[in-house]
């Protein structure tokens, strides 16, 4: 994140054309002036192996969402299966709970991607037996 | 009616594009309004004070008032 705002702050609308390969990815990517930058998708492959891990431990599912959850970007549906069902794997219906919780946060003030994103998750909540914090009740104070 | 996908990642970095120049100009702006409204006048103040200083005229007027321990006024 703050490679993000040191690239944007330092050079404004006049370097747009300069930045713009980094601009595309701008999640925890660096502007690497050696190799490659990792594609959105190679991104998500791998997050998605990282919870597909079959005997993932507590430890690494609360280090891969915290990660994750640190990023400019809020999960792709796939990612978040994965790692739902790594909370299944896992018997954590809490963590898979404060997961759906964490991903309405991320999204801060575009009320659109939550909604979005249950609609995507509905199948696998559903096949998992996870509630959603709405229908807990859960999500106003 | 299905949702169409919306846009999920760089939102952060998208909104300090907007704000960040603005906050730099609106910080830039705050700091030359107070330099040119505060600094600068109150400098000129000094200034202008001080052109026509005469101290040995001020220091005559505090010796006469008997502030003084170390030289009396004329009249004692």
């Amino acid at each position: 994140m703050f490679s993000a705002v040191v690239r944007l702050s330092a050079s404004g609308v006049r370097s747009l054309a300069r930045t713009r390969p980094c601009y595309t990815a701008p999640l925890a990517s660096r502007c690497y002036s050696h190799g490659k930058a990792e594609t959105d998708e190679e991104f998500d492959a791998r997050w998605i192996t990282y919870f597909n891990k079959p005997d993932i431990d507590a430890w690494e599912l609360k280090k891969g969402m915290n990660t994750l959850i640190g990023y400019d970007l809020v999960p792709e549906p796939k990612i978040l299966d994965s790692a739902l069902r790594a909370c299944r794997r896992l018997n954590d219906l809490a963590s898979a709970i404060r997961i759906l919780e964490a991903v309405k946060d991320k999204s801060g003030p575009h009320k659109g991607i939550y909604p979005y994103l249950i609609q995507e998750l509905n199948p696998t909540l559903k096949e998992l037996g996870i509630s959603t914090p709405e229908e807990l009740g859960m999500d106003h104070v | 009616m299905s949702l169409q996908k919306p846009i999920m990642r760089g939102l952060l970095a998208k909104r300090l594009r907007f704000h960040l120049p603005i906050a730099f100009a609106l910080s830039l702006i705050a700091a030359a309004a107070f330099k040119y409204g505060v600094t600068e006048p109150r400098k000129q103040a000094y200034a202008d004070f001080y052109k026509q200083y005469d101290a040995m005229k001020e220091f005559n007027g505090m010796k006469e008032a008997g502030i003084f321990e170390s030289v009396r006024p004329s009249g004692e």
